[in-house]
This record gives C-alpha cells, sequence and structure tokens, in this order.
C-alpha cells in the first residue's frame, strides 16, 4: 500500500515536471536552422572567413537562429553528403558558399524542394534554389587608385589563382584605377593556376616583387600567404575577399575589398522564416556586398581622399568599362560609346593595356 | 632585367627545392631498404602540420622543425610495421598512409590554422650578398639541405650500416646469409626516412609559407618520389633534380612575373610537364638501377 502510494506520488511528480517544462523547450525551438559549407578553413583571412562573418551577421540578426557550418567540404559529391546530413538535423536554409558546391547543392535543391539554397557565385535557378555573389570589378577601380598614389616603382603585382573572366576584370579595373592617377603604373600578373596553393603563391608574390613590385594584390581564395610574403619582403599590400586580412601586415597594408554578405543573409533567412523566399539572381557591387577596408598607417590624408571619392563614383554608377578600351596588344576591345555591363564580367579574356601578362 | 630574373628564379629555387631534396633523400633510403613509400605526401603533410602547431605553440620554430621529425619518424614506423612485421603490399599501404597523412595533418593543424608565426629565421652565412639582397639569405634548413644529401649519401655508400641497408634493398636472403636482419634494417631506414621527410613538410609550412592549410604540400611528395628515379637512388644527384624541379616551378611563375607572351595554363603545366618527360627518358634505363628487391616484401627464408 505504501510502496503505490510513492508510486502515485512520484508518477505525480514527474507530470508535473513535464508539463512545467514543455512550454519552456517549446520556446526553445529555433525560428530557423541553416546549414552552411565552405570549401577550405574560416581562419584564412579571405573568402571562407567572409563568408562566415556575413552568417555570424545573420544570426545576430535573428534571434535563436541555428547555424550548422562544416568547413573543408570539398566541391565533390562529398558535398552534397555533407548538405544532406545537415537538412537531416532540420536545416531549412542551406548555404553553399563555393562555385564548385552548385551541381550538388543543385541536386539537393531537385529532391528536397522544402529546403531552400543559396549558392554563391553560379547561375543555376530553382524555385527553392538562388544564386548570389558581389560584383567586384568596378570595386577594383578605387584599389588601382590607392596602388596608384602610392607605388613608387610604378609597378603593381597582381597574384591570380584561376584566370577566369571575372578574375581578368578586378585585374584590368585595378590597372585601370591605378593609371587614372599615375598614367606610368603598370601591373604585372602571375596565375597559379589555382584558387589556393600556398607554396606557389608564395613563390609568386616574391616572383612579382623581384620584378620590381611594390605593391602586391591577388585574386586568390586567401590573401594570407601573399600579404605576409609582401610584409616579410617589405612590400606593401592591398588585400581581398576578407576586410580581416589587414591584421595580417601591420606596416605594408594599404587599404583592400571585402565581402559583406551579412546584410543579404539576413535578408535570405527572414523570407524563408516568413516563407516569402523568391528565387533570384542577386548581384551587388561596392557598398551593398563590398565594403572598402581601413586604411593602414603609411596611406597619407590625400590617398585616402582620393581613394574614397572615387569610390563614392563607383558607388553612384560609375563603370570604369566604358569605350574606348584597348587591350594591352593595342586591339580595341570596347569601341567607344559602349560599355560592359555587370553581365558582361565573365567575358575577360583580354587585359587592358598597361598589364603586363599572357590572359589566355 | 635578365639578371634580376636570374637571381630571382636561383632564389627561388634554392627556396623550394630544399623540401624537395629532404623528401627525395628520405625516400631514397627507404626505396635503396627495398620499400618503395608512396605515402611521402601524407608523412611530409603531417611534418608541416606538426611543426606548425609546435611553434604556434612553443614560438620557437626550431623546436618546431624537431616536432616535424618526429612526427615524421612515428607515423613512417607505423608505415614500417605495416609493410615489414605485417608483410602488407607496399604500394596499397603506401597510398593508404597518405590519406592517413592528409587526415591526422589536417586534425593537428585544424586549431592553428590562421595562427601568424614568425618563421625560421633567415641569415646570411660568411657574409655572402650585399646587404638587403634576397638572394643568400636564408633559414638554416636550406643551408643544411646539402649537407645532408651528402650525409646520406656517406652513410649509404661508405659506412657497414648503408651496406647493410643496400643489401636488403638488393637481396633480402642473401643479407640474411650474410647474418643481417632485414627487417630490422628496414624499421631503421623507414625512420629516417620519416625523419626526413617530416623536416621536408617543416620547411613548406615554417620557412616557405608560413601558415598551414590542409593539403598544402599539393603533390610535391609524389614529385619527390618521381626524382628518387631521376637521381638514380643517389642522393648525390638528388641535389641535381630537386633544384631542377624547385628550377622549373620558380622559372615559370618568374617568366610569368617577367612577362613571357606564353599562355598561363601552360606555364603552370611545366613542372609536371618536366617530370613526366624526367620519367619517360630516364627512367627507361634507369629501371636497372633500382634496388632488385624494391616493392618487394621479404617473407623469411626456408
Amino acid at each position: 500500500m505504501a510502496r503505490i502510494s510513492v508510486f502515485m506520488a512520484a508518477c505525480a511528480a514527474l507530470v508535473t515536471v513535464l508539463l512545467a517544462v514543455a512550454p519552456l523547450s517549446a520556446q526553445q525551438k529555433p525560428p530557423l536552422i541553416v546549414g552552411a559549407i565552405f570549401v577550405g578553413s574560416v581562419n584564412d583571412y579571405g573568402y571562407n572567413r567572409s563568408m562566415k562573418d556575413g552568417l555570424d551577421v545573420m544570426k545576430s540578426n535573428i534571434p535563436g537562429l541555428k547555424l550548422i557550418e562544416a568547413e573543408n567540404v570539398p566541391e565533390t559529391a562529398e558535398s552534397q553528403r555533407i548538405m544532406e546530413g545537415m537538412i537531416g538535423q532540420g536545416a531549412k536554409l542551406i548555404f553553399a558558399t563555393s562555385f564548385g558546391h552548385q551541381q550538388f547543392a543543385f541536386n539537393l535543391a531537385k529532391t528536397h524542394p522544402d529546403v531552400y539554397f543559396e549558392h554563391a557565385g553560379g547561375w543555376m535557378m530553382a524555385p527553392n534554389f538562388g544564386n548570389f555573389f558581389g560584383n567586384t570589378q568596378s570595386a577594383w577601380y578605387p584599389m588601382g587608385v590607392a596602388a596608384g598614389k602610392m607605388t613608387k616603382t610604378n609597378t603593381l603585382g597582381f597574384v591570380v589563382g584561376v584566370p577566369i573572366g571575372y578574375a581578368l576584370g578586378n585585374v584590368n579595373a585595378f590597372e585601370m584605377g591605378a593609371r587614372s592617377v599615375n598614367p606610368k603604373a603598370v601591373t604585372r600578373v602571375v596565375v597559379t593556376g589555382g584558387w589556393s596553393d600556398k607554396a606557389k603563391e608564395a613563390a609568386a608574390a616574391n616572383a612579382l616583387i623581384d620584378q620590381g613590385a611594390d605593391v602586391v594584390t591577388m585574386h586568390v581564395d586567401s590573401p594570407a600567404t601573399i600579404i605576409q610574403t609582401a610584409e616579410g619582403r617589405g612590400v606593401y599590400s592591398i588585400g581581398f575577399q576578407s576586410l580581416t586580412a589587414r591584421q595580417l601586415a601591420p606596416k605594408g597594408w594599404i587599404t583592400g575589398l571585402g565581402f559583406t554578405w551579412g546584410p543579404f543573409m539576413t535578408q535570405i533567412a527572414k523570407s524563408v522564416i516568413a516563407g516569402t523566399f523568391k528565387s533570384a539572381s542577386v548581384h551587388e557591387g561596392l557598398g551593398q556586398m563590398i565594403a572598402i577596408a581601413h586604411f593602414g598607417p603609411a596611406v597619407p590624408p590625400d590617398v585616402r581622399t582620393l581613394v574614397m571619392a572615387s569610390a563614392d563614383k563607383v558607388e553612384k554608377g560609375f563603370n570604369p568599362f566604358t569605350g574606348p578600351v584597348t587591350d594591352n596588344t593595342g586591339v580595341v576591345r570596347i569601341p567607344a560609346g559602349q560599355s560592359w555591363g555587370g553581365d558582361k564580367m565573365g567575358n575577360f579574356d583580354w587585359y587592358v593595356e598597361g598589364v603586363i601578362g599572357k590572359a589566355k | 632585367m635578365m639578371s634580376a630574373l636570374l637571381l630571382g628564379v636561383l632564389a627561388s629555387s634554392i627556396m623550394s627545392g630544399t623540401s624537395l631534396l629532404f623528401a627525395t633523400i628520405g625516400e631514397i633510403v627507404g626505396e635503396r631498404a627495398g620499400i618503395v613509400n608512396l605515402g611521402l605526401e601524407g608523412i611530409m603533410l603531417v611534418g608541416a602540420a606538426t611543426g606548425f602547431a609546435a611553434t604556434a605553440l612553443t614560438g620557437n620554430a626550431y623546436l618546431g622543425v624537431g616536432a616535424a621529425a618526429l612526427a615524421g619518424t612515428a607515423v613512417n614506423l607505423i608505415f614500417a610495421y605495416l609493410v615489414v612485421t605485417r608483410r602488407a603490399n607496399q604500394l596499397a599501404t603506401g597510398l593508404t598512409l597518405m590519406f592517413f597523412g592528409l587526415g591526422l595533418s589536417a586534425l593537428v593543424g585544424h586549431p592553428f590554422v590562421g595562427t601568424l608565426i614568425a618563421g625560421l629565421p633567415k641569415f646570411r652565412l660568411f657574409g655572402l650578398g650585399r646587404m638587403g639582397d634576397p638572394l643568400f639569405s636564408y633559414d638554416f634548413l636550406v643551408y643544411l639541405a646539402v649537407p645532408t644529401a651528402v650525409a646520406v649519401w656517406w652513410l649509404l655508400f661508405r659506412t657497414a650500416w648503408g651496406l647493410g641497408v643496400r643489401a636488403v634493398g638488393e637481396s633480402p636472403v642473401a643479407a640474411v646469409a650474410a647474418g643481417l636482419s632485414p627487417g630490422r634494417l628496414r624499421y631503421q631506414a623507414l625512420a629516417l626516412a620519416g625523419l626526413l621527410g617530416g623536416i621536408a613538410g617543416a620547411h613548406l609550412s615554417l620557412a616557405l609559407t608560413l601558415t598551414w592549410a590542409e593539403g598544402m604540400t599539393a603533390g610535391r611528395g609524389f614529385i619527390a618520389i618521381a626524382l628518387v628515379i631521376f637521381a638514380k637512388w643517389n642522393p648525390l644527384w638528388a641535389i641535381a633534380g630537386a633544384l631542377l624541379f624547385g628550377g622549373a616551378e620558380s622559372l615559370q611563375l618568374q617568366l610569368q612575373a617577367a612577362g613571357a607572351d606564353v599562355s598561363p595554363f601552360i606555364m603552370n603545366m611545366i613542372p609536371y610537364l618536366l617530370t613526366m618527360l624526367v620519367l619517360i627518358f630516364w627512367g627507361w634505363s634507369r629501371q636497372t638501377a633500382a634496388p632488385a628487391a624494391l616493392g618487394r616484401n621479404f617473407v623469411g627464408v626456408e
């Protein structure tokens, strides 16, 4: 008799506790679970860091949002497996942050119509699959202005990972910006053949510096190795991908470009929560998805003013790729009266006058 | 203009050839004992990651090199256990070792990605070069590379131990008849190979790039394996091979910077084309120069 009453009391206590806890755990349910995959490490002071920072901004803007991340996800079918695992954990929005993840994310979009996907740097579209990237080319113009003013040897160095049209466009805008303030400035280009090969990037930076470059910049996944090499050799550097790269060159940093994905990612996450997701190909430029980094200590105030004025021009719509534009073999590529808009940025297979290098 | 190019290529070749030389010498020692280690890439990665981690933790890059050497030795001893004691197939085990090294190095290096280190200090030797000249100012591993090659040559060809190792690589049965222990000598050879491979990796992360990133050796371990053939399994020839390949990579980057009118895609292929040519033209006759028992496991005498 006594044992039964103890048992009943225990049951009553258990039920009370469960009832008390139940509404609490209902409050704990996150408004959205977001999955994100990175092709490399987020500690790269580069592309992956910029993606991570954007996701953190999104997370801080939506209280309770849960973020599942996976670094060093290769651009192979493995990525599909990893994204599928995130969906299994309840993710309703997946950010596939590297170009090579596109097909695999797209495959999952077809088999999971209730999950939304945002891919960086591609073109595929579906009702639950969108694409986004920053229009970097015109943003490089003010970087060229900075380099053109700071260089003493009139030789600038640019390390390119893979010579795709967008990367060549970056080099071209850079050189045009430099020429606009320094008609004698030339840009030497070295292609390493891959987006991330540290030893080659160090050797490439050294090669450019050996050829007289005193300002070095890059379009690779992580600017870290190149900036550190430049700093070690005592030359200036201009960063790309992430604003955090500035920390790597306390003396030689001039300025840099960094992606600011946060507002866009927040907007997408909010649209998924509200059920208003619209598939789109979103490309934003300087002032939206791209920002200019703080200047380094070596940059004098007049150069800073010049660079910011140039950036302002770009944000207000200035397009450096307005004809006539001649390439470095003398051929007119953009005739007078024409200009190349954002949709043509992938079409570059030539370098402008003043760039020393072979495009293909 | 031309001299700037040549000096630049030379300086860059010496820098990138150093880690190749250490790796090649290590592989030569192992292959002279009859063991082909396809996992050299994994050993180098473990060395690079461990060296970087140790340097980040202690602030002393020399300790980092020591840690890398120990780590390389330890991992190669695992390989030794598998192919010598357990008599596993050398080629398959080697490739497995490569993946193991890839994963282990990623694990070890993960907390340190993005860490900034000072790296190995550079200094001039015997007052060579003008002040401020990038040439002739290197870290201690660069200066030690050629002496190490000579030392290993001397070890293999002028000592009793080296004779024993080479005997095991030619004919383990004959070695047993001479009273040697093939198993023990192979273990020792692989330990040395691991030590040198670990140092090779450390030079990449502590001197060349001052970073750690997964898979950062980018195939250099396999280039070293090809260079062993080019070097006719002789550490002295390996010096030329490492400089040649290091030079090829530096040359194409320097030529690009100088404005060569060649497609960058072709330029980036140059080091690998060179390796293929080396293997085609030199590999032919050098097959006979390989240790006779290379790649074959010794299961004992009846």
